[in-house]
């Protein structure tokens, strides 16, 4: 529990948020990946996360967005914006 | 449109007419809705009964950005909303000339499907809230369906052509039924894919047998808790519910989810201005630190029931925009109003490509932007600060996206790819499904590299996002939302605010087993304003005096629990009491 709390005159207690950090990152990521744990079990060879191909895209997909983070640092905002406009009229495109 | 174009038109004046009900007779009338120093308003006339005026919003600037304004030949802005939504077939042919919302039930006036399907389980409850709109001990007659009454309704939901795919209990305090846990095996053999209770925390906080009870009630089904969360304080709790020392109540429950690992659990939280609106960043901040069971947060403008002054009226309203400010407020900035939250129909389309892509039950968020706003509050993987999800991409251009993808897709749902089959029969069936699938793959690698690009953080968490673009299966919309904190408010409707254009599109829908055999499906607002006293007294039992004293509702234990010194002692339950 966070101890940033203030007491009121008639005993309210209300806590002040100046932030929103907080010790509990590992806790939130350890929740997702139980839950992924969980799926892999109860669904054995049902479940997307036992899937060879499924996880080979993703982590393709994980590279591919570093990658696309760094070059989005390099090429800056402007032409960002021109890179953007040309992927989605080729991705738009003949469907 | 809307939010994504370009917001000059925010400078415009907002108006528009619409229909609504008198709150006094609730028979129809015309209103208007209108901007005057800088919030929106309603107006409206009964012949009968006068003139009305309430606030819709407190914040002209976020309501209009929320909204859609287009241009009539004239250049003149109309402002309308105008994505409506899949339906399916209407249940009944009105014959009430009212039309909506009178002949609901429901008829071919709504036009959005059921993405939430709601069954009153009972009107008993172990407390007795006084805005409550269901409660055995106000209403003077038990409301409680058979287990076959439950069945009938949940295969309702389930058999239409777009079925709903979430079913939540509700009451009264559903738990108090001992059959509960049967309750929630049933939902999902009906093929529910989420069960939900809204809770007060009864059956889960009992000292002696609560953490069996819970753990019972997730091997059976229950999937998460909407559970009725005003605050930490336990003076909040003597004002909003009139019982003391409530917090150990509910902090029980937290702990016996824990055990249990029922780890789903979304705090619902009624907001009234001065009662519970100070409490907005003590429960984001309670969240944050139970968050392995806590998965998001419902603020929900308290919902002005019966017959209220003027002045006391304007004590009481407190709006969507209200509670963003709050929560502005009192997370110092961080979540911020203007640029963390979008109406929960922004996101229409980018399901409907979703789940055309994975093949499976689209969820549709059809409902007006008056309804609600949502936000995912995620953690920063670099600074390991909350944050909302809008900062991982750039929200507005991934809608625009998606609206675009399935504008130009949206054909192929209906009309799938049928090359072969008129000339080489079965064999041909099989090539256009072989055919159907390639074309299915192209496109979701479009649309996932669609989005990737304008995605701006790594991490796992983005990992499981592109599983659920890619599937949009219930495994990847679970584990995403494990790492992530949802932040909503639904603003409920009464007779003051009620605007049919709202109750038309609908997303949550009671579901009634009526004495003649029939199921009347009843959208949420309208139920709790014009329908229920009419529906219960057609299925309402008889109460008995067992049922009346069931509970000490000054403490919300069972009257058999409650010891003399506890009645003493003001309803105060000191640790170690049974």
């Amino acid at each position: 529990m966070s101890d940033k709390v203030i007491e009121t005159k008639d005993g309210m207690k209300i806590r002040k948020l100046a932030e929103l950090r907080t010790d509990t990152a590992k806790e939130y990521e350890e929740a997702m990946l139980s839950r992924v744990e969980e799926f892999k079990k109860k669904n054995d060879r049902e479940s997307q996360f036992n899937d060879v191909v499924q996880n080979t895209i993703v982590k393709a997909f994980g590279t591919l967005l570093d990658i696309k983070l760094q070059v989005d640092k390099v090429i800056g905002e402007e032409n960002l914006k021109k890179v953007h406009k040309v992927i989605d009229d080729i991705l738009l495109t003949g469907l | 449109m809307y939010h994504l174009d370009d917001k000059e038109y925010v400078n415009e004046p907002y108006y528009r007419k619409t229909q609504s009900v008198c709150p006094e007779c609730l028979q129809p009338i015309g209103a208007e809705v209108y901007e005057e120093d800088g919030q929106i308003y309603m107006r409206k006339t009964c012949e009968d009964h006068g003139d009305f005026k309430d606030l819709i919003s407190s914040s002209a600037k976020y309501y209009k950005w929320t909204h859609y304004a287009i241009k009539d030949k004239n250049g003149k802005v109309v402002w309308q909303f105008d994505k409506d939504g899949e339906t399916n077939p209407a249940d009944i042919i009105g014959d009430d000339p009212r039309g909506c919302p009178y002949n609901c039930g429901l008829c071919e006036q709504h036009i959005s499907t059921c993405s939430l399907a709601l069954i009153d389980l009972t009107n008993r409850c172990n407390f007795n809230c006084n805005f409550c709109y269901a409660n055995v001990l106000q209403s003077g007659y038990l409301v409680e369906p058979t287990l076959e009454e439950i069945d009938k309704v949940m295969k309702h939901f389930r058999n239409k052509p777009i079925p709903a795919v979430a079913i939540m209990f509700t009451g009264g305090e559903p738990t108090v039924r001992k059959d509960f846990p049967e309750i929630c095996k049933m939902a999902k053999d009906n093929g529910f894919k989420e069960v939900i209770v809204a809770t007060n925390g009864y059956g889960f906080q009992k000292k002696k047998g609560g953490l069996e009870f819970t753990k019972k009630c997730k091997e059976m089904g229950l999937d998460t808790l909407y559970f009725q969360f005003d605050g930490i304080n336990n003076a909040t709790y003597e004002k909003t519910r009139g019982i003391k020392n409530l917090m150990p109540y509910k902090q029980r429950v937290i702990d016996n989810l824990r055990k249990a690992r029922l780890d789903s659990t979304v705090l619902v939280a009624t907001i009234a201005k001065g009662v519970t609106d100070i409490e907005v960043g003590n429960i984001i901040q309670y969240a944050i630190d139970n968050i392995d069971v806590i998965r998001g947060i419902t603020f929900q403008p308290v919902s002005l029931c019966g017959r209220i002054a003027v002045e006391e009226r304007k004590e009481l309203r407190i709006t969507n925009a209200d509670i963003l400010k709050e929560i502005e407020i009192q997370t110092g900035g961080k979540i911020g109003m203007n640029n963390s939250w979008y109406p929960l129909s922004t996101i229409v389309e980018f399901g409907r490509v979703i789940a055309y892509l994975a093949d499976v039950e689209p969820i549709e968020f059809t409902c007006h932007p008056d309804c609600g706003f949502a936000s995912y509050m995620v953690i920063d993987p670099d600074s390991g600060e909350m944050m909302p999800i809008m900062e991982y991409f750039e929200p507005l251009k991934v809608i625009d996206f998606a609206n675009r993808f399935w504008a130009k897709i949206k054909n192929k749902e209906k009309e799938p790819l049928k090359l072969f089959e008129g000339l080489l029969g079965d064999f041909g069936k099989s090539l256009d499904n072989g055919l159907n699938y390639l074309d299915k793959t192209q496109l979701k690698a479009r649309f996932l590299l669609g989005v990737l690009q304008y995605m701006k953080k790594p991490g796992k968490l983005m990992e499981l996002f592109s599983r659920l673009l890619m599937r949009g299966d219930w495994e990847s919309i679970s584990s995403f939302s494990y790492g992530a904190l949802l932040l909503s408010s639904m603003h409920f409707q009464d007779a003051y605010n009620m605007d049919l254009e709202r109750a038309k599109r609908c997303i949550v829908h009671f579901g009634v087993a009526m004495p003649d055999g029939t199921v009347k499906e009843v959208s949420f607002c309208t139920m709790n304003t014009i329908h229920r006293a009419t529906i219960e007294k057609q299925i309402a039992k008889q109460i008995t005096a067992k049922v009346r004293d069931e509970f000490d509702t000054t403490t919300g234990q069972e009257v058999i629990e409650v010891t003399p010194e506890v009645a003493r002692n003001g309803g105060i339950k000191k640790e170690g009491d049974t």
